[in-house]
């Protein structure tokens, strides 16, 4: 049977969006957040990760979801392989222990947050995660200095607050961030930013207690692996192969 | 509680020193740190005023620099001092004795121009409250911020005793097993990172204390020898010799079977220790041990305890730039134009951070010094 055929012919995103819904009426403490992404279909074009910094409002420097390009083999037997990676939102998190004030832990859903108003800044998460997925913000900007442009020091909207960049007392500056699965879209029921924006679909966002959901019957295969999985992080990030 | 004459010099001879001081008698060393103490400012002022990202080197790609090396490397040193007191006192108590407010002090000051470099390095340090509102057990970094505090209470208290000629043996013992707690504190918050292999390691608390050890013994070897150049000589400091040679050959020990422990894993990560080997022998081993351990052994007089010593709280201070950077040397997740190896330069900024630490710790223990606060036989017993 073909994962993808539905009676209805739905777009991808249109079932997707259906799991979403169904797992919003769900109580927060029964949903597990996970992602998928399909490498056969990703092009390395980088359209997620420059959406993604348009909607957290991301400064230089720091990108939610690189895209990492490896070549493999050699002329004339060459191909190129793209690995995209957000934050992996790890079910054992090495941030979250080493964090003296918890200002970083794992919510209920599944997803791994920041609180920007106490986190001093210390970046012991950042050397404690395996996947580099945490960034810090020191304060730089597009222009080059504190004037920013109205881009730069909008309300950036994560995690559903206002926060704005307007001076390295204020956070986000002076804090580490990353990727949270776009917790302020989940929240009004819309779909990660980098789902949306992938031109080939190559990313999956879904409810992996949902055994009806997409995702879950894509993860569910032979051909899944998850990056780096061997430390024992047990990472929310599902690649397929 | 009696200030002048414990925690502060006498009134008098502070006031005396000062009209010293502006007639221009203070002192070069004085006149030095002084400078350096306003350099380093004006360096920890630009941090706090113009933020991180404008100043200091650090990144995402290199989170801890050279004012967390620096943090490091004063805390070891405060720890040092106070194991050379309890050592010295254990079992050379006459020779010692003169030197035990001077070594605690010195032990006090270390660590909290060790803290002074940490708040300039932390991206919200305002928010240190939160490690009261909001604490977590599972932290390493926690629990050193715990004992951390412990250790500076202890000294404390052990100075105010050894001013006021009281002596405890509780306390004694008390002023070395919090220190001993502390650093393999600091210790485990980078052993206990599991994914960085150049830090992960259980041996790490262990080397912390010896490091400590052999930096700190080294400092009170430069105040013995300048408190005894006049009278005793090489005879009165021979204990600290042997104290030196004791930690120089466990560091040694340490450091080489770290070294091997490195070389021997294949682990993404490990290729650190490959590369950095021959830095590490030559430079590690060989000009921060082996060649302070022959200075010891062939020069036994004051100068070569000083060389020895000035020798080892240099190169001790590169091995901890060494340890805290070069972890980063791999970057765990390479992507777009970040280079296969990551080198990192320390800002001037970050360097003036390392001059006001250095400029705290000189001038508040020469001050000390040249007002006779350490001069408890002048003191009426309270």
């Amino acid at each position: 049977m073909d994962t993808f055929a539905h009676k209805d012919h739905k777009d991808i995103l249109e079932i997707m969006h259906e799991d979403l819904q169904r797992a919003l009426k769900k109580p927060r403490n029964q949903r597990r957040w996970g992602m998928a992404i399909d490498l056969k279909k990703c092009i390395g074009c980088h359209a997620c990760t420059t959406g993604c910094m348009s909607e957290n409002l991301t400064p230089p420097d720091i990108h939610y979801r690189p895209v990492k390009e490896e070549e493999i083999g050699e002329f004339p037997n060459v191909s190129m392989r793209f690995l995209p990676r957000p934050c992996m939102q790890c079910d054992a998190p090495t941030c979250t222990s080493v964090c003296p004030v918890t200002a970083t832990y794992k919510r209920d859903d599944g997803i791994v947050v920041i609180d920007y108003k106490k986190c001093i800044g210390c970046r012991y998460c950042l050397v404690a995660c395996p996947y580099g997925a945490r960034s810090t913000d020191v304060g730089h900007f597009y222009t080059g200095d504190m004037k920013g442009q109205t881009y730069e020091v909008e309300n950036s909207g994560e995690y559903g607050k206002t926060f704005k960049r307007k001076s390295h007392w204020h956070s986000p500056i002076g804090n580490a961030r990353k990727c949270h699965f776009c917790i302020h879209r989940i929240e009004k029921g819309e779909l990660t930013r980098c789902t949306t924006t992938c031109l080939g679909h190559a990313t999956y966002f879904g409810d992996l207690n949902d055994p009806q959901s997409l995702i879950v019957k894509l993860v569910s295969k032979l051909n899944v692996f998850r990056y780096k999985e061997e430390l024992g992080t047990k990472p929310s990030v599902f690649y397929i192969v | 509680m009696q200030i002048f004459g414990v925690l502060l010099p006498e009134k008098q001879l502070l006031s005396d020193y000062f009209r010293q001081f502006m007639q221009g008698k203070g002192g070069i060393i004085v006149y030095l740190s002084l400078m350096g103490l306003l350099l380093g400012g004006f360096g920890i002022g630009c941090i706090f005023v113009l933020g991180h990202g404008h100043t200091t080197n650090t990144s995402s790609i290199v989170p801890w620099g050279l004012q967390i090396s620096t943090y490091v490397y004063f805390a070891l040193v405060s720890g040092g001092c106070i194991f050379t007191n309890f050592f010295g006192n254990m079992f050379f108590h006459e020779k010692y004795a003169p030197l035990a407010s001077r070594v605690i002090f010195m032990g006090l000051i270390t660590a909290i121009a060790g803290f002074a470099s940490l708040a300039s390095e932390l991206g919200h340090v305002e928010r240190m409250y939160m490690f009261l509102l909001s604490p977590n057990p599972t932290s390493p970094m926690f629990w050193m911020s715990v004992w951390y505090t412990a250790d500076i209470t202890i000294l404390l208290v052990e100075y105010i005793n050894i001013q006021r000629h009281r002596h405890s043996k509780a306390m004694l013992y008390a002023s070395f097993i919090i220190p001993v707690i502390t650093y393999c504190s600091l210790g485990s918050l980078f052993g206990a990172v599991g994914t960085m292999p150049y830090y992960y390691s259980s041996l790490l608390p262990i080397y912390f204390l010896f490091s400590g050890f052999l930096t700190g013994n080294a400092l009170c070897a430069i105040i013995a020898a300048f408190y005894f150049r006049n009278s005793g000589g090489y005879r009165m400091v021979r204990p600290f010799f042997r104290m030196q040679k004791i930690a120089i050959s466990t560091v040694f020990v340490l450091t080489f079977c770290r070294i091997i422990i490195g070389l021997a894993n294949n682990l993404s990560g490990y290729e650190v220790f490959r590369e950095t080997f021959l830095q590490n022998v030559v430079l590690g081993i060989g000009v921060a041990l082996v060649v302070p351990f022959i200075i010891l052994m062939y020069r036994r007089t004051l100068g070569g305890l000083i060389l020895s010593s000035l020798l080892v709280l240099g190169t001790q201070f590169m091995s901890r730039l060494d340890l805290v950077v070069e972890g980063f040397r791999v970057p765990v997740f390479r992507v777009y134009d970040m280079p296969e190896r990551i080198n990192y330069m320390p800002s001037i900024f970050e360097m003036l951070v390392v001059v006001a630490s250095v400029s705290i710790v000189v001038l508040v223990y020469v001050i000390g010094e040249k007002t006779g606060l350490f001069e408890i036989a002048r003191k009426e017993i309270h």
